[in-house]
């Protein structure tokens, strides 16, 4: 069990909110935001996105598979408490720049002896690696696949899977074992970046699934006229039988 | 316990550092380019930013059968539109709108990241990534709503859309009493990122 895939409807939490509407707090932020963009636009497996990009005439030196679902794993698999300690952008950083150090592409003595260099960034290189990125921004990386063949219909009720944990999911905690109904098929089959572990991957049908909140928090449920949905892989539900 | 939830005293400064020299070693060795991040910042400044979300709420607006359409294949909808080339790149592969309407409120979560429709309103705030908002917000959302400000009535319904699929949501928020002789300008600086995830109401003070 991980805190990060239950962070959903967990209790405890300071009160009031308020909104930081800010999209970066610091300017270092935003450095780091376009390192991982650029990685998600030069990440080996474009060659078979749906836009089949021609990623091997791309001149970078970058050769690895980087996508969503890298960034998400590293935060899930993250001491919570460390978690919660850092800002987003942190995680991003930690995980980043741990991930260029492990596959070799940097090492930690090149990143300590330029620490306080004031020396300005490197200029050039070739615009090409740029125009993909900036390519991948426009056209995107769909996970639609094949025509769906959804084994359940608008109206069923489900219960949700409560397999064991993998390395990285798509589905909440707070839904796992919880009973819904479903309200809408989508179009189509949708894959995922990687196998998790828990099931997704391959392409399958995606479901919006309503749940109660009196399902859902039981005697804790909020008072009011609420309703949850949730987008759900094929592979997280369950059928209900139906009492005869 | 003291360690593990102390920060070091250069906290941004040390992040600052080694961003700033990974970003250049990463030019050095040719995976990057000495303009790409700042390319990357530009898309995000120039093209894709909440102004794209402000045209598609006003033409909502102001255009009955395209709130129809909007919500029922928001892509197609939205290709009818002057928007930068895009609307259907990264991060709005699949978007998808909801509108609220009277004895409707919708609110757009994500409790395992932060998915949001980059195209539509650029990158997400803060606060949509908070671990604490994405918490409270699933099993609480009009306790949360109240707290920043937004006053539903009771039997008010709240849909929240927990964004764990392909889709990224956004929310149409109702045109607020009282705007019937506004301009297109003026009706589109009455809507905010906020209002278009459904934590603010479309002319709420900010």
């Amino acid at each position: 069990m991980k805190l990060q895939h239950y962070l959903g409807g967990l209790e405890g939490l300071p009160a009031p909110l308020t909104l930081e509407k800010r999209v970066f707090v610091e300017e270092w932020e935003k450095r780091i935001f376009g390192i991982h963009v650029a990685m998600m636009g030069l990440s080996t497996h474009l060659d078979s996105a749906l836009p089949a990009y021609p990623i091997s005439e791309v001149p970078t030196e970058f050769r690895d598979e980087w996508t969503w679902a890298s960034l998400r794993t590293g935060a899930e698999a993250m001491n919570p408490f460390d978690y919660f300690k850092f800002r987003y952008y942190e995680k991003w950083l930690g995980g980043i720049s741990q991930f260029f150090v492990d596959q070799g592409y940097v090492t930690e003595q090149e990143i300590s002896a330029l620490i306080g260099d004031p020396a300005p960034a490197p200029v050039g290189g070739d615009p090409a690696i740029d125009e993909q990125v900036i390519d991948y921004l426009r056209r995107g990386d769909s996970p639609r696949r094949d025509i769906a063949h959804p084994k359940f219909s608008v109206g069923d009720p489900v219960r949700i899977a409560d397999v064991p944990a993998g390395s990285h999911t798509r589905l909440p905690g707070y839904l796992r074992a919880r009973s819904g109904t479903v309200t809408r098929i989508f179009e189509g089959d949708y894959g995922y970046f990687v196998h998790t572990g828990d099931g997704i991957g391959d392409p399958m049908p995606i479901y919006i699934v309503e749940f109660t909140p009196e399902e859902l928090w039981g005697v804790r449920a909020e008072p009011g006229a609420n309703t949850l949905y949730a987008e759900l892989f094929e592979a997280y539900l369950q059928p209900i039988e139906e009492a005869k | 316990m003291s360690e593990q939830f102390a920060y070091p005293s250069d906290r941004e400064q040390s992040s600052a550092d080694r961003v700033a020299a990974l970003e250049r070693l990463l030019i050095e060795k040719g995976v990057i380019t000495g303009e790409t991040v700042d390319k990357v910042l530009a898309y995000f400044e120039s093209e894709m930013t909440p102004l794209n979300g402000q045209k598609i709420v006003v033409k909502a607006w102001t255009d009955p059968d395209f709130a129809a359409r909007v919500v029922v294949d928001t892509p197609a909808a939205l290709s009818e539109l002057d928007l930068p080339e895009g609307m259907a790149g990264a991060e709005g592969e699949h978007l998808q709108a909801v509108a609220n309407e009277p004895g409707v409120h919708n609110l757009v979560i994500c409790t395992l990241c932060s998915c949001f429709p980059w195209p539509v309103l650029g990158l997400p705030p803060y606060w949509y990534k908070d671990p604490v908002f994405r918490a409270r917000a699933a099993r609480e959302p009009r306790t949360v709503l109240t707290e920043v400000g937004v006053q539903l009535a009771d039997d008010t319904e709240i849909k929240v859309w927990d964004s764990s699929g392909h889709s990224r949501w956004f929310v149409i928020p109702e045109r607020p009493a009282g705007t019937e002789h506004f301009t297109e300008e003026e009706l589109m600086s009455l809507v905010t990122t906020e209002s278009m995830m459904g934590v603010a109401l479309a002319g709420q003070p900010v």
